[in-house]
């Protein structure tokens, strides 16, 4: 469950290359030299694909052992790497977050951009990190977890209910038997007290 | 002259039909046999008048003909497309239903070509003799009038392939919707290729765009009638290959997330299940505690009633008085005994 890169481009139609906007990516889990051929292949597969998904629409993309995954809204394009574990759905999700997020921040400057941004935006690095668990991203999976973490709760609840009710009837028999005995008690005493005056 | 309609093709017949001509002169002349059509290249004869009659029959004969034919062709077509509104999703007469429409196009074809060696022949020989107005317009009427039975022959012929490609859209739908894996992964070869083996495949002209376009197109409405909030119009088919594999993945998107709001509700309901037995069985324990205490509240009233009694007794016993009594009369007892038995 893992996100190796997340990038996001400005897909100009046809003709041109995608120019990418930001780019954040996670290559802890590569060798010392292998770390920048990692990032050229993120960067140019995420162009490719990019450039390959029309607008309004929704890809993925099997490479080698990742899956690329690109959303496209309106020319501005987020792509993101993640492996074959991560399910498609919340890959989404995180992308629309992305776009929306990256709107908000950057308005419309982003279609002016004629060239490769390098500068790092620090919300798409920590997005990164922060979205490793799917379940971060897709609301809709940490619903579900909690409700399922819910329902054990409740089935524990239930049998500790059920064993509360055991007691509760053997807590019953106790009782009447001692209001039993108890009254057997009173009848005694009753009994010595009254008939003692001969003797 | 020769006038094209429907979706004849077009055969320029011309030099063979004139030496049909030559030849049903040739041979009504010496006698009034049945024509060949042969095409038979030769020079004309002026021909006499007196065939003109003949001719004229002819030209009659072949006009029937023609129009039995394209009445039998509308029957054909009639049970075409009693075929075409009968398909169901599994037993589908498509070969029927294909060697029928194949069999209606050879007829209707041969029919536009007679009509217009028909044509052909009146102008021919109107051109040729003198005949009476009267039987020229007659033969006009003649034919127009079967051009444009033909005519609508051809316009149902029309709407039955029409109706027929609907139908088959809506079974394609319906397939899909019924099988939905497997027909998504045949049509969805994009996500298994590599990015930079894809470049070829969008450049591949698109096979059969009738027969792809129709099935993903109604794939595309079924998803559409989820109404995720999220879903973002499709745009028309620009790119055709590209875009038919994009179709099924958002709809694949769309119906995942789908189901996973079904799998949330259906998660809800369980735990609002779950919740009203925990507070059943909650409320029966609550009738059972109520019990204890009036059993507990039963003892304790008895217990303290025996202890006012015990202590009742306890007082009683620990006062002298009647000990006193009790031993005063005893021993006046023995006094009197005593002194009974002595004086």
């Amino acid at each position: 469950m893992k996100i190796t890169a997340l990038l996001v481009l400005k897909a100009a139609p046809e003709t041109s290359d995608p120019v990418i906007l930001a780019n954040a990516s996670d290559v802890s889990h590569f060798g010392y030299f292998q770390r920048s051929s990692v990032k050229e292949f993120v960067v140019f597969v995420g162009r490719t694909v990019a450039s390959r998904t029309p607008p309004s629409q929704r890809q993925s993309v099997q490479h080698e052992e990742y899956k690329v995954h690109a959303y496209n809204r309106n020319g501005l394009c987020a792509v993101g790497f993640m492996d074959d574990h991560y399910p498609v759905r919340s890959a989404f999700s995180l992308l629309n977050q992305v776009i929306d997020e990256y709107q908000k921040s950057f308005g419309e400057t982003w279609r002016s951009a004629k060239e490769d941004s390098s500068q790092p935006w620090p919300y798409l690095a920590e997005a990164l990190t922060k979205f490793q668990d799917p379940a971060e991203a897709d609301k809709l999976l940490k619903i579900q977890r909690e409700l399922d973490e819910t329902k054990i709760i409740l089935h524990k609840t239930i049998d500790s209910v059920l064993a509360r009710g055991e007691k509760l009837d053997s807590l019953v028999e106790k009782s009447s038997d001692l209001s039993m005995a108890s009254q057997m008690f009173y009848k005694q005493a009753k009994k010595t007290n009254s008939c003692c005056t001969i003797l | 002259m020769q006038a094209r309609h429907g979706h004849s093709s077009y055969r320029d017949r011309t030099d063979e039909f004139f030496g049909v001509v030559e030849t049903l002169r040739r041979s009504i002349a010496p006698a009034a046999a049945a024509p060949n059509n042969v095409p038979y290249g030769g020079g004309g004869r002026r021909d006499d008048p007196r065939s003109n009659a003949v001719m004229q029959s002819e030209f009659n004969r072949r006009a029937s003909v023609i129009g039995l034919a394209i009445h039998q062709t509308s029957q054909k077509l009639s049970k075409l497309a009693q075929l075409a509104k009968r398909s169901s999703v599994f037993d589908d007469p498509t070969r029927e239903i294909g060697e029928l429409t194949a069999v209606i196009k050879q007829e209707i074809s041969g029919l536009n070509t007679a009509l217009l060696d028909l044509q052909a022949v009146r102008n021919s020989h109107n051109d040729e003799r003198n005949i009476s107005r009267d039987t020229t317009t007659h033969s006009a009427t003649v034919v127009d009038d079967l051009k444009n039975r033909l005519m609508d022959t051809t316009k149902e012929f029309k709407d039955v392939l029409t109706l027929r490609t609907e139908n088959m859209k809506i079974h394609e739908n319906r397939r899909q919707r019924f099988t939905n894996n497997p027909s998504k992964e045949s049509t969805n070869p994009f996500v298994r290729q590599r990015p930079l083996a894809s470049k070829p495949a969008p450049s591949q002209p698109a096979p059969l765009p009738w027969a792809n376009g129709s099935p993903s197109s109604s794939s595309q409405l079924v998803p559409r009638r989820q109404g995720e909030a999220e879903s973002s119009p499709l745009l028309q088919q620009q790119s055709q290959q590209q875009q038919q594999q994009m179709v099924p993945l958002q709809d694949t998107y769309m119906e995942s997330r789908a189901e996973a709001l079904h799998n949330v509700e259906s998660t809800i309901h369980e735990l609002s299940n779950i919740f009203t037995q925990l507070a059943t069985m909650v409320s029966q324990q609550g009738e059972i505690a109520i019990r204890i205490d009036q059993n507990m509240e039963d003892t304790l009233a008895n217990v303290e009633g025996a202890q006012s009694q015990l202590a009742r007794y306890l007082n009683s016993i620990s006062s002298n008085r009647w000990l006193m009594i009790k031993i005063f009369f005893v021993l006046i007892a023995f006094l009197m005994v005593f002194l009974f038995f002595v004086a």
